[in-house]
């Protein structure tokens, strides 16, 4: 025990998540899921899914001198399926698309487990709801990389996670891993992984501020 | 984890805090308490200086706990209590333009942690700072999740030990008592007593 004093991690540095995604649509949906369980680790189990309620806060400021709006995003996840797991509270920075050495998207990302008071907390820092999903779908691991294939469901009524609408006709396909900064060398093996899944999917880095523009 | 009460140790007039904290030392160490390392409790305090018309002035204190050395508490000043994990420090930092951190207000106790039996006592140096505030004690009762059902053997252990002290238990446990105790209430003890040395310092200087 002594010496514990010091355990506090206070300076540690946020992680990076590096991200390629893709679509495919919902007929081609199980060939895609049979392809990803027969290449990811845990082949013999049957592939885990996840039913998760996502809410979208945005704390903003307006300051009148000069006239600068200033926002931050936070992002509140919580699982449908299991009622007692913790919350995540996770804060996602804008995406670099970078120049043609570079394989993927890279982000800030920082997740955090919190207890399941998380929603009053934010609205009392004076966080204010922008918009909700829910998000249903499968997960595979392949050492620390991570896909997922997942369906965006827009909600009717606010806060009804039961009264819901697809969003489209397609599911989300999502290759990530986070990672320390500095491990640059991980999207070659991403990379690899999504060449090994085409044609079924085709993995890229999508530019968002492009699709924010369009 | 059992039930923790946190109380301020009045020092004596000249006293100074060193050998205060060196004597109650010695008292639990004669009990028969064995030493088992040291612990830390620390807080900041971040203030929001963003307007919007919906939200007052908020505080946020972020609190760590060595007990719980991967866990984070964050207290809005209206008295919720978020759990995290650690990381969350890493997420206040995100909020630099909206919530900054209160220069010189950094409080913590800190000091020898002792195990006597089925209690756990902590003699902790309060530091606003980094200059010496008071004293605060901490003493836990392991086997024990309500308050209700041990604050009789929780006192005396108390008083055996730093005399005529706690003889009704403090406003914020009362209300505890019949519930199930938690970390969370810990940190909140904490907080109540850090306000205070912080209000007698401000005080103190006003003067």
């Amino acid at each position: 025990m002594e010496g514990s004093v010091s355990i506090h991690r206070h300076t540690a540095a946020p992680f990076h998540e590096y991200l390629l995604q893709g679509s495919v649509v919902d007929n081609s949906c199980d060939v895609l899921l049979n392809r990803l369980r027969g290449l990811c680790d845990n082949a013999e189990n049957d592939y885990e899914s996840f039913h998760d309620h996502e809410l979208v806060f945005a704390l903003r400021s307006s300051t009148a001198q000069n006239n600068h709006n200033q926002q931050v995003y936070f992002r509140v996840r919580h699982s449908l399926k299991a009622p007692n797991a913790p919350w995540h509270l996770r804060y996602v920075g804008q995406a670099e698309v970078g120049d043609k050495t570079r394989h993927t998207l890279v982000r800030t990302y920082v997740d955090v487990s919190t207890s399941d008071n998380v929603v009053t907390f934010l609205n009392e820092m004076g966080f204010r709801l922008d918009y909700e999903y829910v998000i249903k779908g499968y997960f595979f691991h392949k050492g620390r990389m991570k896909v997922t294939v997942s369906k965006i469901f827009r909600m009717l009524q606010p806060n009804n996670v039961e009264n819901l609408e697809p969003l489209s006709l397609s599911y989300l396909v999502e290759l990530t891993v986070v990672a320390p900064a500095g491990q640059e060398l991980i999207q070659d093996d991403m990379k690899n992984f999504a060449e090994q899944l085409k044609p079924l999917v085709q993995l890229e880095k999508i530019d968002h501020r492009r699709i924010t523009m369009m | 984890m059992g039930v923790v009460c946190v109380f301020p140790y009045i020092i004596p007039e000249g006293k100074s805090g060193l050998q205060v904290v060196d004597c109650l030392q010695k008292q639990v160490e004669l009990l028969g308490a064995v030493k088992a390392g040291t612990f830390c409790v620390d807080c900041e305090t971040y203030q929001s200086n963003f307007s919007n018309t919906t939200t007052p002035q908020r505080l946020v204190h972020i609190l760590h706990n060595s007990e719980q050395p991967a866990t984070c508490f964050a207290i809005v000043d209206t008295g919720n209590c978020l759990v995290a994990d650690s990381q969350f420090d890493i997420l206040m930092q995100r909020l630099k333009g909206f919530y900054q951190q209160r220069k010189g207000f950094k409080i913590e106790s800190k000091g020898q942690r002792y195990e006597y039996g089925d209690f756990l006592i902590k003699i902790g140096s309060v530091l606003l700072a980094s200059s010496f505030k008071g004293i605060l004690l901490e003493v836990e009762y392991y086997p024990c999740a309500y308050l209700g059902d041990c604050w009789n053997l929780m006192k005396e252990l108390i008083q055996s030990v730093m005399g005529n002290v706690l003889e009704t238990p403090p406003a914020f446990l009362k209300q505890k008592f019949n519930s199930e105790y938690g970390p969370s209430d810990t940190i909140q003890q904490y907080l109540e007593h850090f306000n205070g040395f912080r209000k007698a310092a401000s005080a103190n200087q006003a003067r």
